[in-house]
């Protein structure tokens, strides 16, 4: 009797423990909806960029639309399993509307799909899913994607430095790397080396990792500046990475002017350092903007509204998406959206 | 002293004029390796041995030089400071900051060797006070300190423009950098303070056997609450050439720089398990490493195959210096 009465309260508990989820997730209704922003790292300039853009425009989709949209952050830690286990619990508990992730590792955060509720997600700077140059969903629950192909802005890089080298022959270029341990880094890499490669007149005189860090990418290109100093250029795929670059070239006694220089991320210290004619140009991205995109892109889908499912990052910036000091110069307005 | 000690003395001078090649090379692993690094080095890139790459590499990595000599001490104690990356994160950005609304160079490059003490020292009263094992108050005291970076700057950076911001990280006298004036000087310090003094002495005491060290007297709790001090403030001052380097204060600047630094103090022979070790190994750890690094840049080797050659020369250190102690 004792042992039925237990399974009896089990079920009753079970029973309102389910009742109350069910109230929790219509809690939102039509009239309210709770967005979770899953950031690779709450600690980061870029995230935190999206994040501003997510709140942003949830309150001026609030206003027009006279509902209430909740925003919440959750940190990813920099660590695929972190926010792998956080999607699934955003993706099954009920504690989510709709989902925006800055995925750390996309391929491994396809493993989450299906979740374990219908709930649309768009992911923002890389797809989620096995292939890291596919923008399309490549998963069930993926609606939209902000982004762009890291090939694609790493080949507009290349070929900038293609038409800075064409009088110049030799025309030394150093590749400054993220991380050669991930596979959107090498992608960028093959994409320099294969435009770079094309032209004889340009020379590769080395590929140096800088890790997304300031102070290993004045550390690597001090070292690589002991090969070859009489470098002509340096490509690189994060701003920070450039302004290690830029001060490692100011302490050999080279002018950062004289070279061609550019990088990655369009933080406002990038777009201080082109418009200062320092750096020759940089691959403009808009964190603040892809978060706004992404969040409308998400409310469309819970209103049965058109949803694009490839939002192009590079479309975003309105100008570039490679800026040059007279661009930046033509678009007084725009600063950066972020700093890193 | 009796006729036995006299006798067992004598017998370990004899002993050790005896040490045979085999003994030595296991000693003085990590130079000997330090020394074949350099030589194929010099061999192989003719940018090796040049004055200016030279005082690059002691520029570049006298940061985590000053944290692993002050690391010597922490691990010789018996002990492990896991904050040291987190301390240099706040340090740093502390320092960005005051720059930045101070505009003053001098008490925002001087607050960060503060605050590193300032760390420090709450991270001995933990340990002693509350007697939790160093390895998880430190791990807990950074997660603390970290978190107080990210706060300060809201998970961005701090960019300085202040005029005179760099002098620490980049101006040079003689064409050295001041930093590695500094670090030669910490070193220094550090190499007479350990291997000199009875503070010395008695972090050696407290790391080879707690127990004995106070019974003889030695107030343990005080050894190392100054231990842990010295080892903020190495951060600090780390963090204050750091930070003037790259003239910006970012949250996550120390990540992942205490493990290089244990790492670096270990490969050079101090013992895991204290009571063994000394500063010069310390030091020559961290340019073993530092020289993997830069041939690998020089030469234009593939960089995917750095951490592999690291790794290996790294087992090659660590192996020599456990069959030293198997020996022993």
């Amino acid at each position: 009797m004792k042992h039925t009465t237990r399974i009896l309260a089990g079920i009753g508990v079970l029973a309102l423990g389910s009742s109350l989820a069910a109230c929790s997730a219509d809690a939102g209704g039509d009239d309210s909806y709770s967005i979770v922003f899953l950031a690779a790292s709450s600690q980061n300039g870029y995230n935190q960029a999206v994040y501003s853009g997510i709140k942003e425009r949830a309150q001026k989709l609030s206003g027009e639309l006279g509902i209430e949209i909740e925003t919440k952050l959750q940190d990813g830690q920099f660590d695929a399993n972190t926010q792998l286990s956080q999607l699934q619990n955003a993706g099954t508990t009920g504690q989510a509307d709709g989902i925006i992730v800055v995925p750390h590792d996309g391929p491994s955060l396809g493993a989450a799909f299906p979740l374990g509720q219908d709930i649309p997600v768009a992911t923002v700077l890389n797809p989620i899913g096995p292939d890291i140059s596919e923008m399309e969903p490549q998963v069930e629950g993926v609606v939209s994607t902000v982004a762009s192909p890291p090939a694609k802005g790493a080949k507009l890089q290349a070929e900038s430095a293609v038409k800075y080298c064409e009088d110049i022959d030799p025309c030394k270029i150093g590749l400054l790397a993220g991380l050669l341990s991930s596979p959107l880094d090498i992608e960028r890499v093959d994409a320099w080396k294969s435009v770079l490669g094309e032209h004889d007149n340009i020379q590769i005189v080395g590929t140096v990792e800088g890790g997304y860090d300031r102070d290993q990418s004045l550390k690597a290109v001090t070292n690589l500046l002991q090969g070859d100093k009489d470098i002509n250029g340096i490509i690189s795929s994060a701003d920070q990475q450039t302004m290690g670059a830029q001060i490692a070239l100011e302490n050999a006694g080279i002018d950062p002017s004289s070279i061609f220089l550019t990088g990655s991320g369009g933080t406002t210290g990038a777009i201080e350092a082109v418009l200062a004619g320092t750096w020759t140009n940089d691959y403009i991205n808009v964190p603040a903007s892809m978060g706004e995109e992404a969040l409308q892109q998400i409310i469309n889908s819970l209103r049965d509204e058109e949803v694009q499912s490839v939002v192009d990052a590079d479309e975003l910036v309105g100008f570039g998406p490679i800026a040059t000091k007279e661009d930046l110069e033509a678009h007084p307005e725009f600063t950066g959206e972020w700093n890193g | 002293m009796t006729k036995e000690a006299v006798d067992t003395s004598v017998t370990t001078v004899r002993a050790r004029a005896k040490l045979s090649v085999k003994d030595i090379a296991i000693e003085y692993a990590v130079l000997i390796l330090l020394g074949a690094v350099l030589i194929v080095l010099a061999i192989l890139s003719p940018s090796f041995f040049t004055f200016a790459n030279i005082v690059n590499i002691l520029n570049q990595n006298a940061s985590l030089v000053i944290i692993a000599a002050a690391g010597t001490f922490v691990i010789v104690s018996g002990n492990f400071d896991l904050s040291t990356g987190a301390i240099y994160s706040v340090a740093g950005v502390v320092s960005a900051w005051l720059a930045v609304t101070l505009g003053s160079v001098w008490i925002a490059l001087l607050a960060a060797p503060v605050v590193g003490l300032g760390l420090g020292a709450f991270n001995g009263i933990i340990v002693t006070r509350l007697k939790v094992h160093s390895f998880l108050a430190t791990l807990a005291s950074s997660m603390i300190f970290t978190t107080t970076a990210v706060l300060i700057t809201g998970g961005s950076l701090i960019t300085v423009t202040t005029p005179g911001f760099t002098i620490l990280g980049r101006s040079r006298i003689g064409g050295i950098f001041i930093a590695v004036f500094v670090l030669v000087l910490v070193v220094a310090i550090f190499w007479v303070v350990l291997s000199r003094s009875v503070f010395g002495r008695h972090v050696y005491a407290v790391g080879g056997n707690r127990n004995a060290a106070e019974l003889s007297g030695i107030r343990v709790n005080r050894v190392l609450v100054y231990v842990m001090t010295l080892s903020g403030l190495a951060a600090g001052v780390a963090a204050a050439i750091g930070v003037s380097r790259i003239s910006s204060g970012q949250p996550l600047a120390g990540a992942g720089l205490e493990l290089s630094a244990i790492a670096a103090v270990i490969l050079g022979g101090t013992s895991i398990y204290g009571g063994v070790g000394a500063v010069w190994r310390s030091v020559s750890g961290v340019f073993l490493i530092a020289l993997i690094g830069n041939g690998f840049d020089l030469m234009n080797l593939n960089p995917q195959l750095k951490d592999m050659v690291t790794g290996f020369i790294i087992l090659a250190a660590v192996g020599l210096a456990a069959a030293g102690r198997t020996r022993r």
